[in-house]
């Protein structure tokens, strides 16, 4: 199996397949508390995947040359937080300066990145695997994050017009819909096994 | 000793990531109007939100843009210690423009 199609593969997987969201349970409020719009969903989204697969690829060389071999592998939560908390204080300067009006719309979300349990459940997650692997989980990861949000966002958009009863209005219909989703991802497990391609 | 080390590696990469933060805030720096700045060190600065901005410095923002006109949106000002210097201050100050800005109670 050349290198390459194992990468995409292992990037459908954990988009689709092993989604964030809906399969792993990451990130869940900024999930329902960013999605009430689309225009915000989708900058969340995309800000999302940035962080992650920058975090990934600085939080997998930091572990790797650095903690194990200092064996501090228990350093290894700590040690994330600070790279991403970072990173996200450098994006929000960078965005900042090249387009304010990004930053303008993007407003609180932005250092709200720090506190994704997404961003660190892939750097976490990256621990026992190879580079190549890490890059495919932080990719597919964010994708899926991405996706689902904006799916979720769209949805949510036409919930407000529905004739919902009023017991289930706003977030509770929300949820439900949530859990639907999660219903259907769930249907889709195992039809990419990783273990039989060798990737791991 | 492990106590020592660890606090030494994380202390380290603390040091690091602060570096690389005081580059970008200095390669990224965004030229904002001198008033802002001045506007949120008369403010009381207890970011409490109450105006409906997040933060003092946020308030200070919208009041030199002139979005937000009247001074006492601020809740949690006196008047005589945060929202008369504020009202000079704006009098008094011309912005990068020349043109001062004349703000409410």
């Amino acid at each position: 199996m050349p290198f390459i199609v194992s990468f995409l593969l292992a990037i459908i997987s954990f988009t689709v397949i092993d989604n964030v969201i809906l399969n792993r349970y990451f990130g869940i409020c900024s999930f329902v508390g960013v999605s009430n719009k689309v225009k915000s969903a989708v900058g969340m989204g995309l800000a999302v995947t940035f962080v992650t697969i920058m975090a990934a690829l600085v939080c997998w060389p930091i572990y790797n040359f650095i903690l194990v071999p200092a064996d501090m592998k228990y350093m290894e939560t700590i040690v994330f937080i600070l790279v991403i908390a970072s990173l996200v204080q450098m994006v929000g300067f960078f965005i900042k300066k090249k387009s304010p009006s990004l930053y303008k719309s993007l407003g609180i979300y932005l250092p709200l990145i720090t506190t994704n349990c997404a961003v660190l459940g892939v750097c976490s997650g990256n621990v026992g695997y190879d580079f190549g692997y890490a890059m495919a989980n932080a990719i597919g990861t964010s994708l899926g994050f991405l996706l689902i949000i904006f799916v979720y966002a769209c949805i949510r958009v036409r919930l407000e017009g529905a004739n919902v009863p009023k017991a289930f209005k706003g977030v509770p219909i929300a949820l439900i819909v949530a859990g639907l989703m999660a219903f259907i991802f769930a249907s889709l497990n195992g039809m990419i096994d990783l273990g039989a391609w060798g990737v791991q | 000793m492990d106590i020592l080390y660890a606090v030494l590696l994380l202390g380290g990469l603390a040091v690091v990531f602060a570096v690389l933060l005081v580059l970008f805030s200095v390669i990224f720096h965004v030229e904002e109007d001198p008033r802002i700045d001045g506007v949120a060190k008369l403010l009381p600065n207890v970011n409490c939100g109450a105006c409906g901005k997040a933060g003092c410095h946020d308030l200070a923002e919208a009041l030199v843009s002139g979005e937000v006109k009247k001074v006492s949106a601020c809740r949690a000002g006196k008047k005589d210690k945060n929202f008369d210097p504020i009202i000079a201050y704006l009098k008094n100050t011309p912005g990068p423009d020349g043109k001062t800005i004349d703000v409410g109670m």
